[in-house]
């Protein structure tokens, strides 16, 4: 292929809304692509972790001495030998409150207490099962609203990271579990709720589930004196790589983080997982360590938030919600990870998409002695729409308003402001909601079914504020013979955001996608990203990347112009660096950052007028059938919409949509960590399930409507979590609608229905 | 997972006398699909198995006489599902393996290692029973034969001794008889069974001349329902008679709860259930 400068037969806009398939699809089909858990580097070693058992526990002793006899066994480490190598072993992007290995007490049950390292994994694994631990157990808090009042502290004194101005006021907090408490203000709550006409109270919960990527968590550090290399499974590179730099205190460009293409994320793998241990444990053995988890350990390393949301709102006589108030309790386990931020960033939004003058959120960060809570496909907002679209529901309902109707009149629309005070733009929250309808055909008569199958259906609304403020760096190459390659530290992680960003470079260059080479992710190489997360990447790299496209485009013009060629040249780029420099020779280097404006939301009240660059917007719809002798819930349709501003990629984002739905199925049916006295009692693919292709619904539909969000790269806005908001309230919304049963928690499974019906009948069942 | 040796002797006899019946550590594999989930989780630690794979090929296979059909030990649960002899002879073997997992598990999984896993969470066990089906066992003394019903001692307990293989299965002729079989899942589709009911009735319109009904997985073994049955034989079905069938077969049972549901509401499956299968055998199924 020959690239020109100014193709004259190319129409601009043939890359960017074209369903290219993904780039590298076929190494992932054919087996070749490379992924940090099947990945070997030479002279590697292995780790496998030894456990805590108890829940809450000062650590009296380790006994090692029988593991250490095994042959093949290098070494069995302790926080003791960690101590050693690294003198402050604690690390986490919130708070420094995770140690590599457990630290004088156990917070969780599956804490790693100690490391085997051998010269086979299988080895380190029978290891493991030669070490003991004894410990004097702790009295321990595992629910959030507990953990607010309980006497039991899992840390004794808090240590922020200092990243987080929010989290200043937390240094050496002692006897709290709060590990954030954010509000937000707006009105006068307390007055106008008193005044109110009608008034409503409710309590939501969600349970714990875990994200359960196909490539369990994976890293191989390979420490040297000079310099230290980190083969990992991240969602976030560059993070690590900072991270990483503190715990050594060592300057970032000795650290180097390459990633290759992830079995997917879903927020798991941010910020930092298992790097710090590989690292101490690289440190130590002084060759590559490889900690690489099986499906089981996924349950001990981070999960969603379960959650508990009250919430009251006050209705006017003619229906319009007046005043709104939300308790949020965030159950984040033993360590903050990112839970802080969960707290904060939904917690914004926690009063949904309606216009409501008086709004007071309360939303707490707390410790719990359970696995680690982080970010999931959502970073929290499900669990808020779960509850607020639930009430808003069982509102009109008890006000005998029609749901449809009741949310009309409350819609926050374009140009009036939301509970921070910042304007609604790009917020269709309406149009979305009316697509559902449509696709529903709402309007018609529905068949509430009979016999003992009852019919049912219902819908829901949600939007969320993207993350604020971070940074995103590109920088585009154009070699010598006009190939382009493109280098931005977004992780493919099958999202298909390479091929997106392939996309944009090639719009703007006017060559294919497929044509353009995205470099795999690594810190020496690959600039500066805050991270994969929080559907921010194809706003933010995407505008990175296209400054970086645009200024690679601008110098190769300028370069036509130094050689002499004519204004409008279409000369093949290659002769340009071939006058230029007499030969095949040279590059065009563009680079581009994106950072979008940003106003710190007010302190106590939570207010800014500018919390966010962009709003996403989801709505679905669902119908069910429910067998009222059992509570079995079978979902017949589920439609689910969202706001994509522009699609880059129609299929790509087809595919966004079903996925963050189907996952989201298997939260609200029937995926739950079972957890007693602290010990996971499910804790592998044969007892907790996930959806199969039997679960998919018999109908399910999923659409974009093309809102041009008019601040984003080509029109366009994220879609990674979008379709997640709505399914579950969809859904428990229509489980009402067929049996007049209302579930105020998660999973929605067939018992949690039968029990809800005989409640109901007035002979509820016996507990056990 | 530790390393362990692995024998793969040619004949069935042969895999006998390498099996030790006062060793434990020493067991039989065939598909793995169980044994793998027990050696992953810590549960079972072999130092030897004794793979079934290349033993004679007359055990993985199909064949139908006049007396039924003849089910080698090591046929894999995809033959059996893709076998036009048992979709003609015992059609409720073929529904039932359709959501018994998934393809992957099912490619590989063998009937002998389903029936001698002696997991009550299992599909094929109770569809085995409730169709009167009997083995083929073979151990150092030679063959026995003992019927499917009275193979599970337990909860993950059989009465095989450590040296006995599953040769066959033979399921009889079922003439006019209908079957019916319901796999009830409370997790995803394709999940273990909370409950599993199979019933396979000889009758006329709706009088039962003589029902066989099973219950599993909600159960500690798989468990013939037999207080149920007594209320149906000899009787013409009608909602009351199906009701008491339901009741009469929480006597048979020993209800077992765990993540899949509570004792309490799997009571409640059982009596839903119970009067599905035998009104679904009546009506629709035919063995
Ligand atoms: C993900 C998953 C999902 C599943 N879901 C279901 C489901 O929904 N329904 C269901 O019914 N099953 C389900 N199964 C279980 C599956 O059916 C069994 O694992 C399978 O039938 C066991 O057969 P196998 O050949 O793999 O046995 P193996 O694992 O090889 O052996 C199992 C046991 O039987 C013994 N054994 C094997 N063959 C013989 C023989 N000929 N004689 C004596 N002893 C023998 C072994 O020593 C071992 O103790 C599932 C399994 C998996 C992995």
């Amino acid at each position: 292929m020959v690239t020109t400068l100014n193709p004259g037969s190319a129409k601009v806009g043939s890359q960017v809304g074209r369903s290219v398939p993904r780039l590298e699809g076929r190494d992932k089909v054919t087996g070749r692509a490379e992924y940090t858990h099947t990945m070997q580097v030479p002279g590697m070693v292995h780790a496998k972790l030894f456990r805590s058992t108890v829940a809450h526990g000062k650590i009296k002793s380790i006994d090692t001495s029988a593991a250490k006899k095994l042959p093949g066994v290098l070494h069995v480490v302790t926080v003791d030998d960690v101590m050693k190598v690294l003198a402050s072993p604690y690390y986490g992007p919130a708070f420094h409150d995770q140690p590599i290995l457990a630290h004088e007490k156990v917070r969780f049950v599956g804490e790693p207490v100690a490391a085997v390292i051998a010269t086979d994994p299988h080895i380190a694994d029978q290891a493991v099962q030669l070490i003991t631990a004894e410990y004097e157990e702790l009295p321990a808090v595992y629910d959030e609203v507990d953990a607010l009042t309980s006497k039991v502290y899992v840390h004794d004194v808090l240590k922020p990271a200092g990243t987080f101005a929010d989290l200043k006021h937390l240094k050496n907090a002692k006897d709290t579990n709060l590990a954030l408490d954010y509000r937000l203000r707006r009105g006068d709550f307390d007055k106008v709720y008193a005044a109110a006409e009608h008034k409503f109270e409710h309590e939501f919960k969600t349970q714990k589930v875990l994200h359960l990527s196909f490539e369990p968590f994976a890293c191989i550090a390979d420490y040297k004196d000079t310099h230290v290399t980190l083969y990992d499974s991240s969602q976030g590179p560059s993070f690590v790589r900072t991270e990483i730099a503190r715990l050594l205190g060592w300057p970032e460009n000795k650290v180097r983080i390459k990633v290759p293409y992830l079995g997917s994320g879903y927020g798991s793998k941010l910020y930092i997982k298992l790097e710090a241990l590989a690292l101490a444990l690289s440190m130590i053995a002084r060759k590559p360590v490889k900690v690489a988890y099986t499906f089981e350990e996924m349950f001990y390393q981070i999960t969603r938030h379960p959650s508990t949301f009250r919430i009251k709102s006050g209705v006017d006589k003619d229906g319009r919600i007046v005043a709104r108030k939300c308790e949020v309790y965030w159950n984040g386990g033993a360590y903050a990870d990112i839970g802080p931020r969960v707290t904060q960033k939904s917690g914004l939004t926690a009063a949904g998409p309606y216009d409501i003058d008086n709004v007071w959120i309360d939303s707490y960060a707390l410790y719990t002695n359970v696995t680690p809570a982080g970010a999931l496909r959502g970073f929290g907002v499900p669990q808020l729409v779960w509850a607020y679209e639930g009430h808003t529901d069982m509102m009109a309902r008890a006000l005998k308003m029609d749901p449809v109707e009741f949310r009309r009149k409350n819609i926050a629309r374009e140009g009036r402001p939301h509970a921070t005070g910042q304007m609604l733009k790009d917020s269709p929250v309406e149009p979305v909601m009316d697509k559902v309808l449509e696709r529903m055909n709402w309007s018609q008569p529905f068949d509430k079914g009979s016999g003992t199958v009852k019919r049912g259906r219902g819908f829901a609304i949600a939007n969320k504020a993207v993350i604020s403020p971070t940074t995103s760096v590109a920088i585009v190459n154009v070699s010598a013979d006009g190939s382009a390659t493109l280098y931005c530290g977004t992780v493919d992680m099958g999202q298909g955001s390479d091929t997106a960003m392939a996309q944009m470079v090639g719009e703007v260059l006017n060559i294919p996608a497929e044509s353009v080479r995205v470099t795999p992710r690594d810190t020496d190489v690959t600039p500066y990203d805050m991270g994969t997360l929080g559907s921010r990447s194809l706003f933010h790299m995407g505008h990175a990347v296209k400054r970086a496209a645009e200024d690679a485009r601008d110098k190769l013009k300028a370069l036509a112009k130094e050689v002499g060629e004519p204004e409008g040249s279409n000369i093949p780029i290659a002769e340009l660096f071939q006058k230029r420099y007499g030969m095949q020779a040279g590059n065009v280097i563009g680079s581009g950052i994106y950072k979008p404006d940003y106003t710190p939301p007010a302190p106590g009240t939570g207010q800014s007028p500018n919390v966010t660059p962009f709003w996403m917007v989801a709505g679905a719809g669902a119908e069910v059938e429910v067998d009222t002798e059992t509570g079995h819930v079978k979902i017949t349709k589920l439609i689910n919409v969202v706001d994509c501003g522009k699609a880059i990629n129609p299929k790509s984002v087809e595919t966004q949509i079903s996925g963050a739905a189907l996952m989201h199925l298997g939260f609200t049916m029937f995926e739950k960590m079972h957890i007693d006295g602290g010990q996971v009692t499910n804790a592998s693919l044969a007892d907790y399930k996930i959806p199969g292709f039997h679960d998919v619904p018999t109908v399910m539909e999923n659409i974009y409507v093309e809102h041009d969000q008019s601040n984003g790269p080509f029109g366009a806005k994220g879609v990674g979590e979008v379709a997640t908001f709505c399914v579950g309230p969809a859904i428990a919304n229509a489980i009402d609608d067929a049996v007049g049963v209302r579930l105020m928690e998660m999973p929605l499974n067939a018992e949690a229905v039968y029990r809800a019906l005989r409640i109901k009948q007035g002979k509820p069942l016996e507990d056990e | 997972m530790i390393p362990f040796d692995l024998a793969e002797p040619t004949s069935l006899a042969a895999a006998v006398k390498l099996l030790d019946p006062d060793d434990a550590t020493i067991r039989p594999i065939a598909g793995g699909t169980a044994l793998m989930l027990m050696m992953k989780a810590g549960v079972f630690r072999p130092e030897k198995l004794i793979s079934l794979r290349k033993i004679e090929s007359k055990y993985s296979g199909v064949s139908v006489g006049a007396d039924g059909l003849r089910i080698g030990a090591m046929t894999t649960l995809s033959a059996l599902e893709r076998s036009a002899d048992v979709r003609k002879n015992a059609p409720v073997i073929t529904r039932t393996l359709l959501t018994l997992s998934n393809i992957r598990v099912r490619n590989v999984a063998t009937v002998g290692g389903a029936l001698a896993h002696g997991d009550p969470h299992m599909d094929l066990p109770p569809v085995l029973m409730a169709l009167g089906a009997t083995l083929t066992v073979i151990g150092p003394k030679g063959e026995r034969k003992l019927a499917v019903e009275d193979l599970f001692a337990g909860y993950y307990e059989t009465v095989l001794e450590k040296n006995e293989l599953i040769a066959e299965v033979h399921v009889p002729a079922q003439g006019t008889k209908k079957a019916s079989y319901f796999k009830v899942t409370t997790g995803s589709a394709d999940d273990w069974p909370a409950l599993g009911v199979a019933a396979v009735i000889e009758g006329d319109g709706k009088a039962i001349k003589s029902a066989r009904i099973v219950a599993s997985a909600a159960t500690d073994k798989a468990t013939r329902l037999k207080s149920a049955e007594a209320v149906l034989n000899g009787k013409t079905v009608d909602d009351k008679l199906l009701r008491e069938a339901g009741e009469a077969a929480l006597q048979d049972c020993e209800f077992i709860a765990d993540v899949r549901g509570s004792v309490p509401y799997k009571r409640e499956l059982m009596k839903v259930y119970v009067r599905r299968a035998i009104r679904e055998a009546l009506g629709g199924g035919t063995h």
